[in-house]
Order: structure tokens, then sequence, then C-alpha cells
């Protein structure tokens, strides 16, 4: 290959990753310029704010119903990801060390569940929750966001349970530990890495989740940040709440952004490098 | 300090058996070897004892108590695993430190028994690295030091060794058979390697299919086979096996005829199979007929400095091909001829393509009816 070719080549493929960044992060940039413009600039057309201005962070913070709606987000998307990951990584436990009947059809079945679209059930379980009185509750949103991410989780922990060696555990039981010991202390930090992954995919599903939040709560009570956003209003009915939302939008955004960034080193360790002979 | 019996244990899956009726006895402060060609069980066998593999029949006692219905943590015994089984997000020091922490004994008395093992085996050095960053052979020691910090009654080890280049692996060899003499622990030792087994045992258990064959000295072994298996299992290069008949009262050979020895005298008319060893072949002095002496061709020459291996074919002239287990893996020859091996004296000059005689040794010739040894002491074909 010639020098000039593979410069070419390097260009090529910054070119590309330049416009990729550029499509996905656009909206996002476009979203913060919005949240920082005055409320009069908000139609002038201008990609970047002409005077900055925290204004809509400031009535944001002000209205009492987004401080309610990010403390139910934090506490219900958590709840659920801890709800989720406990019975799932038990579950993808069983099914990567334990033989037993039926090992294919568990896997196959939650896997359907998965793939089952939640637009279908949201309308009975309307009925049913406000049966139970679970309706515009903290369970009441924590039991769908688990169901649905349990599959997730599962499948998730078996494909990173599936690569840690057997004989460790086998090691484990030998020196002296009981089954959960083993479990807890060699399999479970080995495990790390799978289980952040999943734990991550569970909270963002929680986080972001719009059908369920809206259609399963009707105050502050257990309304969460998306479906609070679209109850915004602006100063005066003639108003348009745009910078309002923007802000909101770009602080719920903030500690995903954190999550990811705060367990992507332990996502990419590879740490069972040198388990066995290698 | 332990005794271990094994009192007819079996382990089946399904129809089969991995494990088929074993009973063996591994004195206090021995070292035990269970070898045997791979699938044979003996892993599994190992496995039953430290309480990984459950028994579908039989029992196992240590110091006379049962212990095959008790949990792995509780029998004391440490084991070290082909793959090491170390953990890799823990470091040398930590690594070593894990069985005595589940132990909960105090700091004092870890760090201790932590900084002892680590000196045995020199790793000192090493006790803040990770797994990742050591070499297989430094792995290998981690995985024996944690076994060694348990003070275990039992020391178990399933093919320690065979993850490691030739040279490291006669270097830990004699590492692992001069520890185990001076902490005298009773250890069972799981190889497929004949040289191992030699080499360390003072006892060996031969298996095959799931069966015990032959349990003795690595002497015993060698000198009196209990069937053709472990004749041609044990011993490096194999023995060598030619069909043989009876005819009044001699032995027929491919190679000539000679007087039954009183040893094999109980041998059956049916076809036979005789066995020697490279060594028990000799150069024929001149003019010497005692014996059974027979004219070659060296096809081969090997010189390992100390020894001369002479590969030479024989005409099977008459006698079909001799019935040799198929796992031992040695059917070498075609139907009328086979390839022997003799050992001799490296100054004798022979070389490639060289004629020579050689005469073989009477009294050492192993004579096999049915796959079982004539004149074994454990008495005719089962």
């Amino acid at each position: 290959m010639t020098v000039a070719r593979r410069r070419r080549e390097r260009l090529l493929w910054g070119a590309g990753s330049v416009l990729v960044v550029c499509y996905a992060l656009v909206p996002v940039a476009w979203l913060l310029s919005l949240s920082l413009k005055r409320g009069a600039d908000l139609g002038d057309h201008r990609f970047l704010p002409a005077v900055v201005s925290l204004e809509h962070y400031r009535a944001v913070f002000q209205d009492p119903q987004f401080a309610a709606a990010l403390w139910n987000s934090i506490g219900i998307a958590g709840l659920s990801t801890l709800a989720a990951l406990l019975p799932g990584l038990l579950a993808a436990y069983a099914i990567v060390r334990l033989e037993f009947p039926g090992r294919r059809l568990l896997l196959a079945a939650t896997l359907a569940i998965a793939m089952f679209p939640p637009v279908s059930i949201v309308g009975p379980l309307f009925n049913l929750w406000r049966g139970l009185g679970l309706y515009d509750t903290w369970p009441g949103l924590i039991l769908p966001y688990m169901t649905f991410t349990l599959p997730l989780a599962i499948w998730t922990l078996s494909a990173f349970l599936r690569d840690i060696p057997w004989e460790l555990e086998r090691a484990a039981r030998v020196d002296g530990a009981t089954p959960l010991q083993a479990l807890l202390r060699v399999i479970l930090p080995l495990a790390a890495p799978g289980v952040f992954s999943a734990a991550i995919l569970v909270f963002l599903f929680a986080w972001n989740d719009f059908l369920f939040a809206i259609s399963l709560t009707s105050t502050d009570n257990a309304r969460t940040v998306p479906a609070a956003i679209a109850f915004f209003t602006g100063s005066s009915r003639f108003e348009q709440p745009t910078g309002s939302i923007a802000a909101a939008s770009v602080l719920v955004t903030l500690p995903v952004i954190l999550v990811v960034l705060l367990f992507q080193r332990r996502i990419v360790a590879g740490l069972t490098a040198g388990a066995v002979k290698g | 300090m332990a005794a271990i019996e094994l009192r007819d244990v079996s382990r089946r899956f399904g129809a089969t058996a991995a494990v088929d009726r074993v009973s063996l006895s591994i004195h206090d402060g021995e070292f035990f070897i269970l070898v045997g060609p791979s699938g044979c069980g003996k892993s599994t066998l190992l496995n039953m004892i430290v309480g990984l593999e459950e028994l579908t029949a039989g029992e196992i006692l240590v110091d006379g108590e049962r212990v095959d219905a008790l949990d792995p943590k509780d029998r004391d015994m440490a084991m070290v695993f082909q793959s090491y089984a170390i953990y890799p997000h823990m470091s040398v020091r930590e690594n070593l430190a894990f069985p005595l922490r589940l132990a909960r004994l105090p700091a004092a008395e870890i760090d201790r028994r932590v900084l002892q093992a680590a000196r045995m085996l020199e790793l000192e050095a090493l006790l803040e690295r990770r797994p990742a960053a050591l070499s297989g052979g430094q792995r290998q020691r981690v995985a024996m030091g944690r076994a060694l910090v348990r003070e275990p009654r039992v020391f178990l080890l399933d093919e320690p060794l065979s993850n490691l280049d030739a040279r490291l692996r006669v270097q830990m060899r004699t590492q692992i058979a001069r520890l185990q003499r001076r902490l005298g622990t009773t250890t069972v030792y799981v190889t497929h390697d004949q040289t191992e087994a030699m080499t360390l045992g003072q006892r060996i258990a031969v298996m095959r299919r799931g069966k015990l064959v032959q349990t003795g000295t690595p002497q015993q072994l060698y000198a009196r086979p209990a069937d053709l298996f472990v004749a041609g299992f044990i011993g490096s290069p194999a023995m060598n096996f030619l069909p043989a008949r009876l005819a009044g009262g001699r032995l027929e050979l491919p190679l000539g005829s000679l007087a039954l020895p009183e040893r094999l005298r109980g041998a059956a008319a049916g076809p036979l199979v005789a066995g020697f060893r490279p060594d028990d072949l000799r150069l024929a002095a001149d003019g010497e007929t005692a014996g059974l002496c027979f004219d070659a061709r060296a096809e081969i020459v090997e010189w390992l400095g100390a020894d001369l291996f002479v590969y030479f074919d024989v005409a099977l002239d008459g006698f079909g091909p001799p019935d040799l287990p198929a796992d031992l893996d040695i059917q070498t020859g075609d139907a009328t001829r086979r390839s022997l091996v003799a050992r001799i004296d490296p100054d004798a000059g022979v070389k490639t393509g060289d004629r020579f005689r050689l005469c073989l040794d009477p009294q050492r010739l192993h004579l096999f009816a049915g796959g079982r040894a004539v004149g074994d002491p454990r008495g005719s074909p089962d």
C-alpha cells in the first residue's frame, strides 16, 4: 500500500467519523442552545444563542413539579434497576451453570417477553392498577419496568457468566466456600462488567420511558421527568414552554451521560484475562 | 494426615459408567498416582474424592470416617486444577489468602502462612501481581501455593503440569516430589503421562474405561503388568508385542522358539501374545546361542546420549497380528510384519541399515492369554 493511499484512507475514515458524530450530536447541541437562549430569542433562527441566559433553568428549578418528577425518576429507575438485576443475576446463573429440564425453553420465553410491545398491555394495566390501588404509585411503575427489562438483564448477564471459567467456582468450593460465597466472592466480581452493562441498560429503559409513565401516573406522586415535561406550561397561555422543556431535557440527560461515563471503564475492562491458562 | 479408602465407588451418567466399582486404599502420607488414557475416569474419580462430583454408588472414607456425603468445603482437602483456576480479580497474595479468609483465620496467621507458602514456592516477589501478569509456570506455582496454605489433610492434583512446556514440566515435577516428601501430606495425583506417574508415584493405580486395572509400585507395574493394557501403557518406549503359540512344550514366536520358562507353564494352548521390553534385548556376544537370538536390520536408530534405541522389523510369517487393546495406540507395522525396538549399548556403534544380532532373555518374557498376564498372581482371565 502506498503512503498516498494510506493517507487518503485515513482522511475518508476521519470524515466519516465526523459525519456520524455530527448526526448524533447536533440535536443535543440544538437542545442545549435552546435551553440557554432568552425566552424572547427562541424563534431567532440562530444556532448559537445571542445572549446566554439561565432563565429557563431557574424556571425549571422553581417549578415544584419538576423537583418531584426528578425525585420520582431517580427513585423509580434506581429501584427498577435493583429489582431487575437481582432476580436477573440469579436466573442467568441458574441458566448458565445448572442443568435443568426446560432451560432452553426458559431462555426462549424470556426473549418472547422482550419482544412483547408494551403498548399492547398498557390499557389493561391501567384498569388493573386502578383496581389494585397501584395506579399513580412507585410500585405501579417499578413493576412493569422490572418485567420488561428482566429478559434484557437475563440475556446480558448470562452472556457474561457463560464466559467465566467454570473451574473457578469449583476451586472456590474446594477452597472452603459455600455456593453463595463462591457466587459473591468469585463469580460476581468477574461478572461485574456484565452486571454494570445490564444495570445501565435497565436504568436507561426506566429513565427514558414515556409510555408507562404517562399512562400509569396522574400526579406528582409518581410522575417521572419524561411525563412531567409534557405537562410543562409557559409562563402565560400565549407563551410556548419550549425553553423550559429544553432546559429540563438537558437536566435529565446529564445523569445518564454521567452514569455511562462512570461505568464505561468497568465495562470495557477485560477482568477475566488470565483466569486460566492463556 | 489421612488415609483414604474407596469402596466400590461408581459414577454413572445414564447408561455409561465413568467410574465403575473402584476400590482402593491410599495410605497416610503416600504419593498416589491415578494414571490412564484420557476419558478413563481418573479425573472424575478425583472430583468424587474432593466432593465436586457425586457418587452413584459406593463409599469414600478418610481415616475411617465417611466423607462422601460431605460438602467439598468440609472435607479439608486442597486441589490443584489443570487450568490452575486462580482467581483473576485477586492479586497473588489475595489468591493465597482466599481459603484462609474463608476459614476465618486471624489476620496475623493468614499473613504468616501466605508468606511461608510464597517462600516455599519462590513467589515472594510476585505477591502483589495479578494473575494476568504471570507466566504459565508462575500461575502453576500460585495454584500450588493456594493448596499449600490450607495445610489440608489431602492434596489432590489434576494434571497440574500438562499446560507447561517440557523443560518446566520436568523442573516442577521434581519440585512437587520434594514438597510432598517434606510435608508428608497424603497426595493423589492424576495424570495421563506414564513418565510422570513412574517418576512421582510411590504407588500407581492404572485406570481404563472407568475400571481400576492394576495398583502397585512403579517397579511392580513395570516388571509384572497384570494385562496387555498395563504392559503397553507403562514404560517408554512401549513394550514390544509379538504373536505366540505353544507347540510341544515350546513357545513359538516369529523370531524362533524357546523352552517355556517355569514361571509361564500355566499358559493355555490358544493364541498368545508375547511381550518384552526394549531393555530386555541385548546385542549377542560372538557365537552366543543361549536364550532366543535372532538377526535384525536397523531401520531407525535414535541416539539419546545415554541410550540408543534401534527400531527393526520382524516378519510375522505364519502368525496373525497380535490382538492388542486399541486404546494403546501401538499398532505398528502391517498384517505381515511388526516394528520392534531394542535399547542397546550406544558404544556398539549400530547405524541405520546395519545388520546385527540380538538376544532375548527368556526370564524377562511376558506372556498374555486373552489379554491377561500368564502367571499373574491374580489368576486366570475373567
